[in-house]
Formats: C-alpha cells, structure tokens, sequence
C-alpha cells in the first residue's frame, strides 16, 4: 500500500495519467469492498424499521446509540472478546510450536516409517472438519471438558496442514547450516532451536496468520461445544443474536462492528507481515 | 494430527480427570438439587422462557434451569452431536420437520407413563401439534405452540385503489380480483405477494383443495395428485398468468415482509409470528391489518401448521426433574406467559387470549380463529430428504420455466425415492 518515503512530486504527476483505467479500476475495487462495511456501519445506527424498509435507508434519520448498548445487555461480551483473544493465542501458540517441531521432524530426520506416518498426516488434512466433530466432542466429554475455555482451544492446537507447510518449509533450508552446526557440536534440539527455527520465520508467520484468522471467525466448534454464554467466544455470542423468525439487524451489526474493531487493528499494525503471509501460503481463509 | 492430538490427551488425562473428578463429586454429595439444561434456538423467546423458569424455580427450589440459546442451523448440529454421545441438553425445543426423526432414533423419551403417572390433561392442545409429536402411538413432546395465519393488507393501498377490505368471506377468486385491482406498474406496487416457501405458500393452499404433500401412512408423496397442483398452480398463476406478484428473483433479493412493510405490496399471507416484526416498521404499523386466511374455493380452510414441542432427552440424568420442568413449560402458566409477548400462539388451548390482545394495533384473533383448521406439518422419518429436493426444485415452476404439474411430478419422485430409502 502507500508507501512511507514520500514520492518526488514530479514522479506523482508522470504516473497518474499513465494508468487511468488501471486507477479507475482500483477505486472501484476499493468501493466494493468497503461498501458492505459501511452498510454495516450505518445499519448499526439505525432504528430496526430504518434497516428492514425497502429502498434501504443508508442514513439513519437519528443516530441510535442505543444499539451498542444492547449488545452489551445482551452477552457477556467483554467476556466473549477475552475468550476469543484466549482461544486465539492459545491456538496459534500451539500450532506454529507443535508444527514446528512435526515439520522439522519430517523434514530433516530419518526415522522408520517416517514416509508412511507423514502419508497419514497428510490424509487428514483430506477429511471435512466436520466429520472430527462428533470425535472431538466425545474426546472432550470424556476429559471432562464441555463447557470449558480448553475446550475451545485444545482440539484447535493441532494442524496436519501446519505440519505439512512447515515440513516443506524446512526441507528448503539449506543442508549445509545443519551440517556445519552438528561438526560445531550442536546436538538436535539446539540445530532446531537455534539454527533452523530463526531461520523458518516467514513460514511460522503465514501459518501464524492464517491461525489466528481462522481462530478469530470459528463459530461451529464453539457453539457445539460450549453452552454457556460465558464460555463462548464472540462469534457464537454474536450467532445466538440471530433469532428464528426475526432479527434485530441493526444490534447485530452493532455486536459485529465491535467484533471486528480489534481485528482491523491489528490488520492495520501487521499489515506488511499479513501480505507476506498470505501470499506466502497461496492459501487464503 | 491424529496422533499428536491423542499423545496430548493422554498426557492431560490423569490431571483432567482428577479436576473433573473434584467438581464431579462437589455436584453428586448433593443429591436433591439439580441443574436442568433447557435448550431452545430462538433469542426473540429467551426472555420469556427465563420468566417461565424463574416461576418454576419458586415452586422447585431444588431445580435450577438453564437455558442454552443456540442458532437454528447449528442447534441441529449441537443436539446431534450432544445426544449421540451422551451429553445432551435435558429438555429442549423439538420441531415436527424432525420430531419422527429422534424419536425413532432414540434420542428422545416417550412420556406416556409420565403422562399417565401426572394425570396430564393432553386434550388441553392444539390436537393438530399432540398427533404430530405421536409418533408410534407414542408421545414424544408436550405442545409448545402452533401457528396460524392470516391475510396481512395495506388499508392505505386498499383505499387508493378503492378497494374492499378483505374479511372471513374471501376465497382465492377474491385475492385474485383484489390483487388484479391493487396492481400498479406505474408506482412499483404489486397486489400480491407469491414467494417460494412452502410453509408461507402452498402449504397453506395444498389442504384447502384435498390435496396432499405426504400420504396419511407417510409412504408415498402427495405431490403428482391434481389436488395439490391446483393448491401450489394458485401461488404460480399469480406470477406468470396475472402478473399482479413479484417475480421469484425479486422475492429472493428482497424479504417479502419488508416489501409488506414499506408498501410495495398490498397482500400477504402472514404467519402468526410476524406482526411483531410488521409493528417495529412504523409504516407497517400505520397502515397493515390481518383478515382470515382466504378460504379455498370450496370455502375449505385446512391448512399446515408447524408447531414446536418440548421433548426431553432419552439420555438425561435427570429424567424425573426434567418431566417436573416439561409439564411446567406445557402448563396453563407458562402459556400465559408466552402468549403476553405477542411472538407465538400457545399449544395451550383456550389461552390465546393474551397473544390476541398483545397488539392493539393489529386484528391478532385472525391467527386465533384459524388454528381449529390446523393439520399437522407434513413430516417422515427423514423430512429434510424431500422437503428441501422439493424446494429447489418447485423453483422452475416460479420461473414459469416448466409447468407446475410437471415439476410436481418430478417433485413426487424424488420424494417417493427418499421415502423409500427410509423404510429400510
């Protein structure tokens, strides 16, 4: 995006009016995506009359406040915004350490079977998340767990995809750094640790990324899982405002604005590192 | 994956087990006092389902209810995964699109000798909801509530067009007439409203006429009888004969009540839970009333009505504390408190009255008046097979694509298909 160091004015002036149509083309893209936004926006000042009438209102007549504090009355959700920070970091933190390791393991150490473990790793990452519900669930049951923050955020600690990212990552590290730190006397761990790991940051951060926006929208699990509002990250907070025959859409929105207020802060603060991320993994979502 | 998720669970064992061991034991010392879970999807009825417990409570101090809310689409997920492995919710809200479908897979307990043992009046319902909640010859619910329907219309638009207000002797000719009448190019407003849903159109047109959308031995669809071609041809015609509705892409894009609430429509069949929503858009509440549902040609005036049930699970630990809580949430009391909100009509006969008076503004009776016609909602073991084929499917005859009767015929089929892959 706009770059920090000033352009040389006379620079500015030549570009412009070489691509028009390009400029012309960005804009619009620029309107479409923030469109919806403001939509949300709006909505979420509006009284619900404002936001179910056709043609839809998009500026409210007076500005209803009132709508983000019946988010507030409605969940816990100062609660829910920590148990989703929770579930984030814990999830995250679990993933790029334990696929880390995993990755490192089957990048660069021969063991038995090792292809054969690796081709069941990768089968699962074949199955819809879907079919793990049930499993999980019971697993989760028996540890006693329903209802629980570790619920939210323990079957989510593990990644057969991170796993597979990082092993490829690894396995494109140069040989040599490993050989020269073993004749240096560098026992495995330390090669990991101090050698290989630094070196695997771009990889650890798009999984990281990519970890925490999942994380950040995961609603199945959750609401499967937990009952009590308390217990549940935002999003299911924000699903339970959904009624069954209506819904009152302007405190939804209202919920979903706060929702998002610290994702975009923190969009805005990594935004070079979420680029690289993505692109890095050609995966998006 | 798998297996790192199983090492880490093995180590976490024997510590999780010794904190849930502590908290288990904290719960069992104390036989008496219980805590119920009570699962229910819509936000709208929280509060007056936490009325309902908070009196109940008073009366059982030993049993404490709580209440999960989740969304409808997951709700199904949740109770599916919850009860297959043990862990369900105690009492919950059952729909009949899946009633047959849990209690013949066990999930939820027949009450009949609880009925039996409490001496529970269940003539006191709606009997169109307690036959669909039998299922076997078994009861599997306590009647919730039921809805019923009328013909919502825009006096403001009537008056331009100088129009009749419609009353209990409308049948289809006359919401034709009218609609042909209110109709106006010129200002985008049409007369009528025909969307493609089958609980809001045909499956309140299909009874009026003797049709069928599932045999009564629930084996074979109802849908290739001619009866039910002219109950769903009746939704079509007012699109691609009379032009006096909008098209289905236009009630796709745009919420048919809120075309209702800003007067781009003059007619509606309304479900008894709507005024609420019409009452929050000040011009629906200026300018909307509700008459009786049009009768069918014949002056026939059966229709399908859902209705919701409270079911206790087959795997609840608490099985006598959660029939105390299901015959309070079927008790006069409780239909009281319900019907004050104005959101449902109580299972609970001869209560209504409440529901009725809820909303000045509006003619609430109508929907009163029209659940002695109510038919239980059409429903086999494995209702969501045919029911959603169905809708998609019914989408070229709203197009005007293929003619209703052969999209009926493809429709019966399928259904005839799917219902004969559940007999197995």
């Amino acid at each position: 995006m706009a770059d920090s160091a000033q352009p040389p004015v006379g620079r500015r002036r030549r570009y412009l009016p070489r691509h028009p149509v390009a400029h012309l083309l960005l804009c619009l893209g620029a309107v479409v995506m923030v469109g919806p936004f403001l939509w949300q926006l709006t909505t979420s000042l509006q009284t619900f009359g404002e936001s179910v009438s056709v043609p839809p209102t998009f500026v409210p007549r007076s500005l209803q406040w009132s709508n983000v504090t019946a988010v507030f009355a409605a969940l816990p959700f100062g609660q829910q915004l920590l148990n989703t920070t929770l579930m984030t970091i814990a999830r995250t933190v679990g993933q790029v350490l334990f696929s880390c390791l995993a990755g490192f393991a089957f990048a660069r150490m021969q063991f038995r079977g090792s292809a054969v473990l690796f081709g069941i790793f990768l089968s699962v990452t074949m199955v819809p998340y879907q079919v793990f519900l049930l499993p999980q669930y019971q697993i989760m049951q028996r540890l006693g767990l329903l209802n629980t923050l570790v619920a939210l955020f323990l079957p989510g600690m593990f990644s057969a995809f991170g796993t597979f990212l990082m092993r490829q990552f690894f396995r494109q590290l140069p040989m040599e750094i490993e050989e020269a730190a073993r004749i240096d006397g560098a026992n495995i761990l330390q090669i990991f640790w101090r050698i290989m790991l630094p070196m695997a940051a771009p990889g650890m951060i798009a999984l990281g990324v990519l970890v925490i926006i999942w994380s950040w929208n995961d609603l199945l699990w959750p609401l499967v899982v937990n009952s009590d509002p308390r217990q549940m990250p935002v999003s299911a907070g924000l699903a339970s405002l959904q009624g069954q025959y209506t819904t009152n859409f302007p405190v939804l929105m209202a919920g979903s604005l706060l929702a998002s207020l610290p994702v975009i802060v923190v969009f805005i603060v990594f935004q070079r590192h979420l680029m690289s991320g993505i692109a890095f993994s050609g995966v998006k979502g | 994956m798998n297996t790192a998720r199983r090492l880490l669970s093995l180590c976490l064992t024997p510590l999780l087990l010794a904190a849930a061991a502590c908290s288990g034991s904290s719960e069992s010392a104390d036989n008496e006092h219980v805590t119920l879970t009570y699962a229910i999807w819509d936000q709208a009825q929280s509060a007056a389902m936490k009325q309902i417990i908070e009196e109940f409570h008073a009366q059982h101090p030993n049993i404490d209810v709580q209440v999960q809310v989740t969304p409808w689409e997951s709700y199904w997920t949740k109770l599916q995964t919850s009860i297959t492995a043990g862990s369900g919710p105690d009492v919950l809200w059952m729909t009949m699109v899946y009633a047959k479908y849990y209690a013949v897979g066990g999930g939820i307990a027949p009450l009949d000798d609880k009925i039996k043992d409490s001496k529970l009046d269940m003539g006191a319902y709606v009997p169109a909801v307690t036959k669909a909640y039998t299922v076997d010859g078994k009861v599997y619910g306590i009647p919730k509530d039921v809805n019923g329907f009328g013909l919502c219309y825009n006096k403001k638009l009537f008056d331009a067009a100088k129009v009749k207000y419609p009353d209990d002797s409308w049948t289809w000719s006359d919401v034709i007439a009218a609609a042909q009448k209110l109709t106006n190019p010129q200002k985008g407003v049409f007369g009528f409203v025909a969307p493609e849903a089958d609980e809001l159109s045909w499956y309140l047109t299909v009874p009026q006429v003797g049709g069928q959308v599932i045999s009564d031995d629930e084996k074979s669809s109802g849908y290739d009888k001619p009866a039910t071609i002219q109950g769903i041809q009746f939704w079509t015609d007012m699109i691609t004969k009379y032009h006096v509705s909008p098209t289905l892409q236009q009630t796709t894009d745009t919420d048919p009540l809120a075309m209702l609430t800003s007067g781009k429509v003059a007619m509606r069949y309304c479900g008894s839970w709507e005024p609420e929503e019409i009452a929050a858009v000040p011009y629906g509440k200026a300018n909307i009333d509700i008459a009786p549902l049009p009768a069918g040609p014949d002056g026939n005036r059966k229709y399908y009505s859902n209705g919701l049930a409270n079911s206790i699970s087959a795997k609840s630990k608490h099985p006598q504390q959660a029939w105390e809580f299901a015959q309070f949430l079927g008790s006069e009391r409780a239909a009281e408190i319900q019907a004050k909100t104005g959101t449902v009509i109580p299972a609970y006969q001869g209560h209504a009255d409440a529901y009725a008076k809820a909303m000045p503004e509006f003619n609430l009776q109508v929907f009163v008046d029209h659940l002695k016609y109510a038919e239980p909602f059409p429903a086999s073991t494995d209702t969501a097979a045919w029911r959603d084929t169905a809708t998609k499917q019914f989408a070229d005859a709203w197009t005007g694509k293929a003619p209703v009767a052969d999209v009926s015929q493809r429709v019966a089929e399928a259904m005839n298909a799917a219902l004969a892959k559940e007999k197995k």
